[in-house]
């Protein structure tokens, strides 16, 4: 049996945390659920799971190779070429400090902007479901059940006060 | 008892009446639905009167004629046609490099700062404020590229090798200047795109032609979707925890090019955060300034900044011009009791001598006149007051710069060489500089959205107003 | 004597033991102040002429100058020694490590203070970092530039041009030079005594501020050969060098009565 995707926007956070709950008592899983937002809505008021991310875990691993970076500046490079100035060390701490730091703080705030184009697929001009309603601040939920069901679902889905739902259709944003 | 309660209920009444006008209206507790917010938005980048336009071409004139044709005739002539000399040998360029990393501080200072203090007022203008942290630290780089001899070879500074492995010298604060320049300056243009992601995305859904496909371009195809956004949370409490100490460095290791020479007023140990209290006075005052321009020339702006926003700048400047008294006396204490010959020499050279009036003047705009008006709310909600003072603040600050790089460079320890500096092709130079970041400005304004209308409605939607007996008490809460 | 100065400790005591290796001793008692030295300099070196405005201004290209100055007010003016300034050659350069891209570096051979014009990208860090002011900056490409030249039959000459030392490259635009101890001339003797198969003697030559002064006042040579005119002329108790507080052990030794 095919499966179909419906698309319900809600006005409101209530009614869309309310949909989400029927989803769950009607036997969607989590995994065939997506909600699309114009704020950033956490998790536990939708009643939704966790949702992953690696964003922090790129960062902590583009400060670690940026302090590599900065060590292999300030400590490496100069051993290439001797030269001596001013009467200090080749190389010295305190300057190896301010240089390890800023190149710490460089590849991790790099790691973190690119872990959010990495995670999120950007960029991403293929078409894609969305509806432009979502950035006037309403609360779209996408699920995807089997094509038999659709009616059921539109109908609880109105009740609970849903504004439209339809198939969704990506298209070109 | 009841004869106590009745006197302190009284007292209260007498009290409350001077009180009518909700309390914190930065909170903006008349929320509109955020379809209409986002139609004022985008109307005020549609919106351009002829004025702008005038405007807008004048500044252009500026920048090509005393920006780029200026530079270039200053790169194939040299830096002759400047006024340095010895012993001035870094002039204006460098007041400029060290005026305009000031300025760009307060963006960072409002968007992080703020953000991670969860400071509510600073929602509407975070964008307008790193906007200046962005081109004032183009305008920031391009003045270090005037100032050098020989340009075209300012590559050799970079960390990659030449052809023997000779790689660029690390102990010098030339170097810790470069590389914490283009690490803020990487992380500050990051971090003003990462919240601006949303709107590029909200302005994409409600525009045709051009700028349709400008804003579907920069908007990457963001949709929204739970995952998306915990990404971009994820990644802007990391940007807004971790610009803070980038920013705190990069200011102190400007402040290092001077304090690190042996030379009298320049070696302090105190300058790192006395340059950043600077930074901030004169950041702080820019914002005043723009979100007053702001306020006055685009449409709609009056909803999302309003008289508490000034009230709530205010207070920061007043703050920090206090802040910044501390390490401006501090700073001047120590060098005039150390008592050395050098240090006097200078000291008597700053107060008697031919730049005396740029010294007063730097004094008097900088410490003692802005605690005298902002310490009145009056004052603090008169927009174009605060914008005054802004610009007060920050003619000061320039003047504090000048004074540090030319004029404290003029006396040394070797009496033969003093002579007087005098700015020549710098001035237009300056000009220049002036002129494309105001440019800038005008041109991103009508192009990306200025206020951040996600963040704006996220607020609204966290704020309410409870009733405590008869008064009514803002509540905050938080969505995580 | 060698001594590390990159040990722990070494800015200290053991540094004020180091010498250096070729020094200088100027006698101001006997500088009778008549700038020969900044002629001959400015001969040896390829040193530019500025034109009169732009010296005016404070961009003479000099590497060594004579600082004139006296007490008093007119007409109860008394005249102190004249003091000839040039590079000190610092053990401890303040002008070494601030430099970005290391034109400016220790000789490790030598034991002077280096600049390397080709990597110089005019930063002038190191002239403001040098507590003498003796460093100088090439504004303009003075050679060439047209005021400064004649104009011999509808072209432009540089009459100058044909005492250009050979020996000495013409610094473009956009670099800074100082005084170097005319290293050209150090490396042409030690070539000499190496093919003779010697050690340079004391007195073999000389800068060409010591060899031009008509009174003797600038001597030149090694000051760690304890038996050289130098150094003794510096171990004695006139000597005094510039702004020794600052830790920067200068080369150069002042011999002044008081």
């Amino acid at each position: 049996m095919s499966e179909a995707t419906l698309l319900a926007v809600f006005e409101d956070l209530d009614p869309a945390a309310n949909a989400i709950e029927k989803l769950h008592e009607l036997g969607v899983g989590d995994e065939n659920i997506n909600v699309i937002s114009g704020v950033p809505v956490a998790h536990k008021i939708l009643g939704r799971p966790h949702p992953w991310t690696n964003v922090s875990k790129l960062s902590m691993g583009g400060a670690a190779a940026g302090f590599l970076f900065g060590i292999f500046l300030n400590f490496g490079t100069p051993n290439l070429y001797d030269i001596h100035v001013g009467g200090q060390f080749i190389t010295p701490i305190p300057p190896g400090a301010i240089v390890t730091f800023e190149m710490t703080m460089l590849f991790a705030l790099l790691a973190t902007f690119l872990g959010v184009f990495l995670d999120s697929y950007f960029p991403n001009y293929r078409p894609l479901e969305y509806v432009d309603e979502v950035s006037d601040g309403k609360i779209a939920v996408f699920f995807r059940v089997s094509e038999g069901d659709a009616k059921k679902f539109t109908d609880a889905m109105n009740t609970l006060g849903a504004e439209s739902v339809k198939p969704a259709e990506a298209r070109q944003l | 008892m009841t004869a106590t309660s009745k006197y302190l209920s009284g007292a209260h009444e007498a009290h409350d009446s001077h009180h009518e006008e909700d309390p914190k209206q930065y909170l903006m507790y008349d929320p509109k639905p955020r379809g209409e917010m986002n139609a004022m938005v985008m109307e005020s980048m549609h919106t351009t009167s002829w004025k702008f336009w005038v405007v807008l071409g004048v500044l252009a004139f500026l920048v090509v004629t005393c920006f780029f044709f200026a530079w270039g005739y200053m790169i194939d002539e040299g830096l002759y046609v400047g006024g340095v000399m010895r012993p001035a040998y870094w002039g204006v360029f460098l007041v400029n490099t060290v005026f305009w990393i000031g300025i760009s501080h307060a963006g960072t200072f409002i968007s992080a700062i703020l953000r991670v203090f969860k400071a509510e007022f600073r929602r509407p203008f975070t964008r307008a404020a790193e906007l200046m942290t962005t081109f004032g630290l183009i305008q920031a780089g391009a003045s270090i590229f005037m100032h050098m001899g020989r340009v075209w070879l300012s590559y050799w500074m970079f960390p990659i090798p030449n052809a023997r492995q000779l790689w660029p010298n690390f102990h010098s604060p030339l170097m810790w200047d470069l590389l914490a320049i283009s690490t803020y300056v990487l992380g500050s243009t990051m971090y003003l795109f990462l919240p601006l992601i949303p709107d590029l995305a909200m302005a994409r859904d409600r525009s045709t032609g051009w700028r349709k496909t400008f804003y579907k371009i920069l908007a990457l195809g963001f949709r929204g979707t739970e995952g998306e956004w915990r990404h971009l949370t994820v990644a802007m409490n990391f940007f807004a925890f971790a610009i803070i100490p980038v920013m705190f460095s990069v200011h102190t290791i400007v402040s290092w090019d001077f304090a690190m020479a042996m030379r009298p007023g320049w070696s302090s140990s105190v300058f790192g955060p006395y340059f950043v209290l600077g930074a901030l006075h004169s950041g702080m005052g820019a914002v005043a300034m723009v979100l007053f321009v702001m306020r006055a020339t685009m449409k709609h702006m009056d909803y999302f900044i309003r008289k508490e926003h000034f009230d709530a700048l205010g207070k920061l400047m007043l703050m920090v011009t206090f802040a910044y008294t501390y390490f401006f006396f501090n700073d001047y204490i120590v060098q005039w009791y150390g008592g050395d010959k050098a240090t006097d020499n200078l000291l008597h050279w700053l107060e008697e001598g031919p730049m005396a009036w740029m010294f007063i003047q730097f004094v008097f705009f900088n410490i003692v006149i802005p605690p005298l008006l902002l310490w009145s709310k009056k004052v603090r909600e008169t927009p174009w007051l605060l914008a005054l003072i802004g610009l007060m603040i920050n003619v000061g600050m320039y003047w504090e710069r000048y004074l540090i790089i030319p004029v404290m460079l003029t006396i040394n320890r070797m009496p033969f060489t003093w002579k007087l500096f005098q700015p020549r092709i710098e001035v237009f130079l300056t000009i220049g500089t002036f002129s494309m970041f105001l440019l800038f400005y005008m041109i991103v304004s009508r192009l990306i959205p200025l206020i951040p209308v996600w963040e704006v409605q996220e607020g609204q939607m966290t704020h309410s107003l409870r009733k405590v007996g008869k008064a009514k008490l803002p509540t905050i809460s938080e969505f995580e | 004597m060698t001594v590390d100065l990159n040990l722990v400790g070494a800015k200290g005591a053991i540094a004020e033991a180091a010498q250096g290796k070729w020094g200088m001793t100027i006698d101001q008692d006997i500088c009778t102040g008549c700038q020969a030295c900044v002629a001959a300099c400015a001969m040896e070196n390829n040193l530019a002429f500025v034109g009169e405005e732009d010296a005016g201004y404070g961009r003479t290209q000099h590497w060594i100058r004579i600082e004139r100055f006296w007490d008093g007010e007119y007409p109860h003016v008394q005249a102190t020694p004249f003091q000839p300034m040039l590079c000190q050659q610092c053990g401890h350069a303040p002008c070494e490590p601030v430099c970005p891209v290391f034109a400016t570096p220790h000789s490790p051979a030598e034991d002077l203070n280096l600049q390397v014009y080709n990597r110089c990208v005019g930063t002038r860090y190191c002239a403001n970092n040098c507590p003498y002011q003796v460093r100088s900056f090439n504004w303009r490409d003075y050679h060439t530039v047209p005021e400064l030249g004649n104009m011999v039959n509808g072209t432009l000459v540089f009459p100058l041009h044909n005492q250009l030392n050979p020996d000495v490259t013409v610094r473009r635009r956009g670099v800074m030079e100082k005084c170097t101890f005319c290293i050209q001339r150090i490396h042409k003797a030690q070539d000499k005594a190496k093919s003779e198969g010697r050690e340079v003697e004391d007195g073999e030559f000389t800068t060409a501020c010591a060899q031009a002064c008509p009174a003797s006042a600038i001597t030149f040579g090694r000051v760690d050969h304890p038996e050289s005119l130098v150094s003794q002329l510096a171990h004695q108790e006139r000597g005094v060098k510039h702004l020794e507080e600052l830790n920067t052990l200068p080369r150069v030794t002042y011999l002044k009565e008081g």
